[in-house]
């Protein structure tokens, strides 16, 4: 493993790590306040119980996302120094505002995790809220930040260094808007079905069915309703990437060759080589439908780009087809979900697909990621800096990224381990209580 | 103007991550300590008193960093060049001391042999965290740090390594355990853990004024020795010199327990030994082989310092009543009661 190559993994490692955690931290608030707020208006003991039970899984995930975001901060300069050199002061303004959005909701965290008892409920119950505005406020800075490597904007670029900076252009470039609104519903959508899915499997189980019913209930009305909203979100981005990126969509959908009545391939492996794609099912003009609303317009393929600017095409591509494919089975799966709650009761087969559905959201999460960044290459910031030209002359990076594998490795397992006995524990309370 | 406005935040930012985060990592090197049959109680109290706070804590550095890479680009590059290593090392701390904190407070089965390995590991990680932040903060103004270098000792090792550093990290876990040991004194009910914490105050105190004396020594192998800078500087001097003759008033107040005279006027002290030393280099972020590189020659362009100063100062407005209103909730009510 080279240089360049430790460094790439360990951001893309560190970035996937932090990304669970970040979309946990920024939903679970707005389901914890649901809840809390259904306790304080119903008096229902059972929210309050359920509000508790999230509360502790946020703690621990919490703490998790917040260690793990101030090594991705440090590692910016760690690893990218040349990137930083030039994008710092060009889009060193959405970072400010997310610290600002994240100091907030640092407080506001300790205020709603430790002060139910020191405030007056509905105080109590808008520190929670303030957890989650300023959680998904710094969600959305994040992700403007990164939307700038894809449509760089707010400088000049003259001689090999940025002129005429302007942060609020930067900030404000082509791609923020639809890799927010993407990125946003995606979280909703990942961290709905994996709390609604753990809520069914331990209803399923017979395990405090009250409980689980209603927990399930509120995690799956945000998750379901984004995962409804997503292809929209999807279809936009999409489109703004065909026009913005058309290296990256190009490799997204494996399409070689520029032309009309463009295809639209399900599944299948593209073959760099022979510049053609092995397998999968084409749908004649889709692409060029999806891309551009009409079926005879011209999509532009790998061909019209040098060899060396492609990216990694197996991996977009498999990729996004790996999204693409999960999103349509959650849309479908949320309205089932609607549907089924209409009606008055849900299934058994149902609650066993939502627990099935369960790691879905975030895999889907970290695929869009591997589309967006893989499919960026070679570029660090699309069209300008290459990320060779941008990694760190600190040698033996191996060292750093293997550091992070294990220290990483280990959390991800202390995490899942505690939430195991988290669960546990209170579910073996509950069923005990209620028999 | 913007500059300087940058730099307050930046100074102050230091200051308040050094007396609020810093009385965090105290806390966990505190429980390093034999604790006998008070260890228990020590741990609730150290958990009620830092859970609720600690992630707002470690924002101050996180503040640093942004204002760093976005108003100062150099300087961060230069930083996380020269010291990679350290700063990894700074980070695996970081990372290990949040999570065991919080691993411990919240995992829903406490047993015995659960709840060691984590606070060996939350106690252990917060003397390694503040040793590490200490020899990075001694690093930056020994003339080592070579941005012209690609030899590995002389690039990524040298900047750091040696007896010098290695005492600032000494100085610095022994300041942040002060600073706990005082903080803490007023958390507890019961008192004779109130005195424990009294008792290792005073040794910490005693510990802060070897481990500068110690530092002093050290800075004897530097390319320019502590003394020969202090006596070059008079308002460093004077400003030692008052924090020294604080400790006076301090255990005054300590022995009559006037719980907030003696907060005010240990993390005075701290502050005053901060401010020496920024009073020693600033305006220069960094001497490097090459020469210093000062935070009015490598400011960004003005539009992003504009834009970053407008981010500080309204953020201000919003994270300044939002901590006091934490603090509020939590503190006062306590020392109060």
């Amino acid at each position: 493993m080279n240089d360049l190559i430790a460094a790439r993994a360990t951001m893309g490692f560190s970035l996937g790590f932090h990304i669970i955690f970040a979309a946990i931290g920024m939903t679970m608030p707005f389901f914890m306040s649901a809840a809390h707020y259904l306790y304080l208006k119903r008096g229902d003991e059972v929210y309050l119980e359920l509000t508790k039970m999230w509360v502790k899984g946020v703690a621990i995930l919490f703490a998790v996302g917040a260690v793990s975001g101030t090594v991705l901060s440090f590692e910016l300069g760690l690893l990218w120094p040349g990137f930083m050199q030039h994008a710092g002061p060009i889009i060193g303004m959405p970072f400010s505002w997310e610290g600002t959005a994240f100091f907030i909701e640092a407080v506001a965290i300790g205020l709603f995790l430790y002060g139910r008892k020191r405030m007056k409920p509905w105080v109590h119950w808008w520190t929670g809220v303030a957890v989650g505005v300023s959680g998904f406020a710094s969600g959305i800075f994040v992700v403007a930040a990164n939307s700038w490597m894809n449509t760089p904007a707010g400088f000049d670029w003259v001689d090999g260094a940025a002129r005429n900076i302007d942060p609020v252009a930067a900030m404000w470039n082509r791609a923020w808007l639809h890799e927010s609104l993407h990125m946003q519903l995606g979280a909703l959508q990942a961290v709905g079905f994996a709390v609604g899915g753990i809520h069914a499997v331990l209803y399923l189980k017979g395990r405090a069915p009250d409980l689980n019913l209603k927990a399930l209930k509120i995690a799956l009305t945000f998750g379901a309703a984004a995962a409804i909203l997503q292809p929209f979100a999807g279809h936009f981005a999409g489109q703004r990437v065909a026009e913005l990126q058309p290296a990256k969509l190009a490799a997204m959908e494996g399409h070689f060759e520029t032309g009309r009545r463009a295809p639209l391939y399900i599944g299948g492996i593209p073959d760099v080589e022979t510049r053609t794609m092995k397998g999968g099912i084409p749908l004649p003009g889709l692409l060029s439908f999806v891309a551009h609303d009409d079926f005879d317009a011209e999509v532009t393929g790998l061909d019209k780009f040098p060899r060396e600017d492609w990216p990694p095409v197996v991996i977009v591509h498999v990729a996004f087809q790996v999204m693409v494919g999960i999103g349509t089975v959650m849309a479908a799966v949320g309205a089932l979900f609607f549907w089924f709650w209409r009606k008055g009761a849900f299934p058994r087969w149902f609650l066993g697909v939502l627990g099935a559905s369960m790691p879905l959201g975030m895999l889907a999460i970290e695929a869009g990621w591997v589309v967006t960044e893989v499919g960026r290459q070679p570029w660090i910031v699309y069209g300008i800096v290459r990320t060779r030209d941008a990694v760190t002359p600190v040698p033996g990076m191996v060292y750093h990224f293997y550091l992070f594998l294990v220290l990483y490795l280990a959390l991800a397992a202390a995490t899942v381990w505690l939430m195991g006995r988290q669960i546990m524990k209170v579910q073996t309370r509950l069923s005990g209580g209620a028999q | 103007m913007m500059t300087d406005i940058l730099v307050l935040f930046i100074g102050a930012s230091l200051l308040l991550y050094v007396l609020l985060g810093g009385s965090d990592y105290g806390a966990g090197i505190l429980e390093l300590l034999p604790a006998g049959r008070l260890r228990e109680k020590q741990k609730h109290v150290i958990n009620d008193a830092m859970g609720p706070v600690w992630e707002a804590n470690h924002m101050w550095l996180i503040l640093v960093v942004v204002i760093l890479f976005m108003g100062f680009p150099t300087i961060f590059t230069t930083l996380m060049i020269s010291l990679h290593i350290p700063m990894l090392a700074l980070l695996a701390g970081i990372v290990v001391r949040g999570t065991a904190f919080t691993f411990r407070h919240y995992d829903a089965v406490q047993e015995p042999k659960s709840q060691r390995v984590y606070t060996v590991l939350f106690s252990g990680s917060s003397l390694w965290t503040a040793l590490w932040l200490g020899i990075i903060v001694a690093s930056l103004n020994r003339g080592i740090i070579d941005p012209r270098s690609r030899d590995v000792w002389t690039a990524y090792v040298a900047p750091w390594w040696g007896l010098y550093p290695l005492a600032v990290g000494v100085f610095v876990a022994c300041i942040f355990a002060f600073l706990a040991c005082i903080y803490l004194v007023d958390e507890t009910t019961d008192a004779e853990l109130a005195r424990r914490f009294r008792r290792r105050a005073a040794a910490f105190n005693c510990a802060v004024i070897v481990a500068g004396g110690l530092v002093f020594a050290a800075s004897l192998g530097e390319r320019e020795s502590l003394p020969v800078t202090f006596f070059k500087n008079p308002w460093t001097l004077g400003v030692m010199g008052v924090a020294t003759l604080l400790f006076v008033a301090l255990w005054l107040f300590v022995t009559r327990h006037r719980v907030w005279l003696t907060r005010v006027v240990a993390a005075g002290q701290v502050s005053l030994i901060l401010l020496g030393w920024w009073l020693l280099y600033a305006p220069n972020a960094l001497l490097t082989a090459t020469g210093p590189l000062g935070f009015y020659e490598q400011a960004a362009p003005e539009a992003t310092l504009r834009q970053l100063v407008i981010a500080l100062v309204v953020g201000s407005f919003f994270i300044f009543p939002s901590l006091i209103f934490l603090l509020r909730v939590f503190k006062l009510k306590r020392a109060g009661g």
